[in-house]
């Protein structure tokens, strides 16, 4: 059946009725063709840091490593005491996302555990200096709205 | 004054579920893997147990090995032959590399020896490689000396026997911190009744000298305490029962490891926040988490 006949069958009323069951008057369930679910929604993954400072900013995460420190030289400036000058190091590789500790004074905490490294999950709270930063990772749609720069 | 990172020995995670591997949506922030943790000291690096998350370390090991000239030395530890502690040792890239030296050990106690216990694992009918066909230089050894020195690294061992066909706990020591790996093993039964048993109260008195004062344990505690007496028997511990055991043996940081198949992430974070403050008085606290895969920690 081609495709214009096969629009032409589910679209008028008329020969829908054909599909109906006669006892309950309910529509039969079609087979779609199978070409209806191999398609694919584009979809991206997104990855955010929301930073529980004064400022409560959002930092959009991409594929270049970030640092995080003091300084205004760090990607991600926290200014609070505790905070080293360059505390550590956001990185991704293999689809995934690292924090490292960059040899700070006072530490990285993954869900209050002090670590050297981790790999990080969705909602895993981190900790730098005393700052809470709320690890957020999402899967979109892909479309003109969303779509990267 | 802040510490070194070359003073500290760095302890990973690269598998913690104990029994068989666990992979999909719910498992995703503990890991799937079966159990692997390295432990690295400047040079000196150490492996215990070849469960499926050894595979992960030899993909990062290889492109290590690939950039130096000199043959890598690894140890890879052995806590017993169960199938989640060896499995991953097929895949373990550094084997098939000629600049890989790699020395496993395990316990005398088996009933055959290491080797060919480990050999048949790779036999034609349940692998399709061989173990002679590692490149690698590969030796196997069944331990007899009491402690073991890895460069700066002490091991010292002990045989466990609340296990179904035993297993070895081992502490790693250097410069004053001590790391102690002791999983498979069921506590409750080795301190239960302790008063009516002179046996169970050796062993136990002996678990609690090797962990005390640990700045980290990572230990099996499989099951919670609704859960642990259907599975009496099985060689694995309960959550409070570790965890009061640790306390008492003035452990610092405690890693629970090995966790049951069935525990989704959901399941362990709810266990995690029940007893993470428990474990602290006016004097000492022990920092309690959950092991997961991917986590680094100096020690």
């Amino acid at each position: 059946m081609g495709k214009d006949s096969e629009k032409t069958i589910l679209t008028n009323e008329k020969n829908l009725n054909f599909f109906k069951d006669e006892k309950t008057g309910l529509a039969n369930t079609q087979e779609l063709p199978r070409k209806t679910f191999v398609g694919r929604i584009p979809t991206v993954q997104h990855a955010f840091l929301e930073i529980m400072d004064e400022e409560k900013r959002r930092i959009i995460l991409g594929e270049d490593d970030l640092i995080i420190g003091r300084t205004s030289e760090c990607d991600i400036q926290i200014m609070a005491n505790n905070v080293s000058r360059r505390h550590a190091r956001i990185s991704y590789s293999n689809e995934e996302y690292r924090i490292e500790d960059l040899e700070s004074t006072n530490g990285i905490y993954v869900n209050g555990v002090k670590v050297e490294r981790c790999v990080l999950r969705k909602h895993d709270v981190l900790e730098i200096g005393g700052i809470k930063i709320l690890f957020i990772e999402e899967k979109i749609r892909q479309d003109n709205d969303n779509k990267k720069e | 004054m802040t510490t070194r990172k070359n003073d500290k020995m760095l302890v990973t995670f690269w598998g913690t579920r104990g029994s068989i591997s666990t992979p999909g949506r719910i498992t995703e922030k503990y890991g799937g893997n079966t159990p692997c943790v390295s432990i690295r000291f400047n040079d000196t690096q150490i492996i215990l147990d070849a469960g499926t998350g050894i595979r992960n370390l030899g993909v990062e090991l290889v492109e290590e090995i690939k950039r130096e000239d000199n043959p890598t030395l690894l140890h890879l530890f052995l806590s017993h032959t169960h199938w989640d502690h060896i499995q991953g040792l097929p895949f373990f890239l550094p084997s098939y590399h000629k600049n890989t030296k790699l020395i496993i050990y395990g316990s005398h106690r088996k009933e055959r020896f290491l080797a060919s216990i480990l050999k048949e694992q790779m036999d034609f009918d349940y692998f399709p490689v061989s173990m002679s066909s590692f490149a690698a230089d590969i030796s196997i050894r069944e331990m007899n000396d009491k402690v073991i020195q890895i460069g700066p690294l002490v091991i010292d061992w002990q045989e466990q026997v609340y296990h179904p066909g035993g297993s070895v706990r081992y502490k790693i020591s250097t410069n004053g911190n001590k790391i102690v790996y002791a999983t498979d093993v069921e506590l409750n039964r080795m301190f239960d009744n302790l008063k009516d048993n002179d046996i169970n109260e050796n062993l136990a008195r002996d678990y609690m000298n090797f962990i005390s004062d640990a700045d980290l344990l990572i230990a099996d505690a499989q099951y919670t305490e609704e859960e642990y007496p259907e599975k009496v028997g099985w060689g694995h511990s309960s959550v409070h029962v570790l965890l009061d055991i640790a306390f008492k043996s003035n452990v610092k940081q405690l890693a629970v490891f090995h966790h049951d198949p069935q525990h989704s992430d959901k399941f362990l974070d709810d266990l995690w926040m029940e007893n993470r403050s428990k474990y602290s008085s006016k004097d000492r606290k022990m920092d309690v988490f959950w092991a997961r895969e991917g986590m680094t920690l100096a020690i």
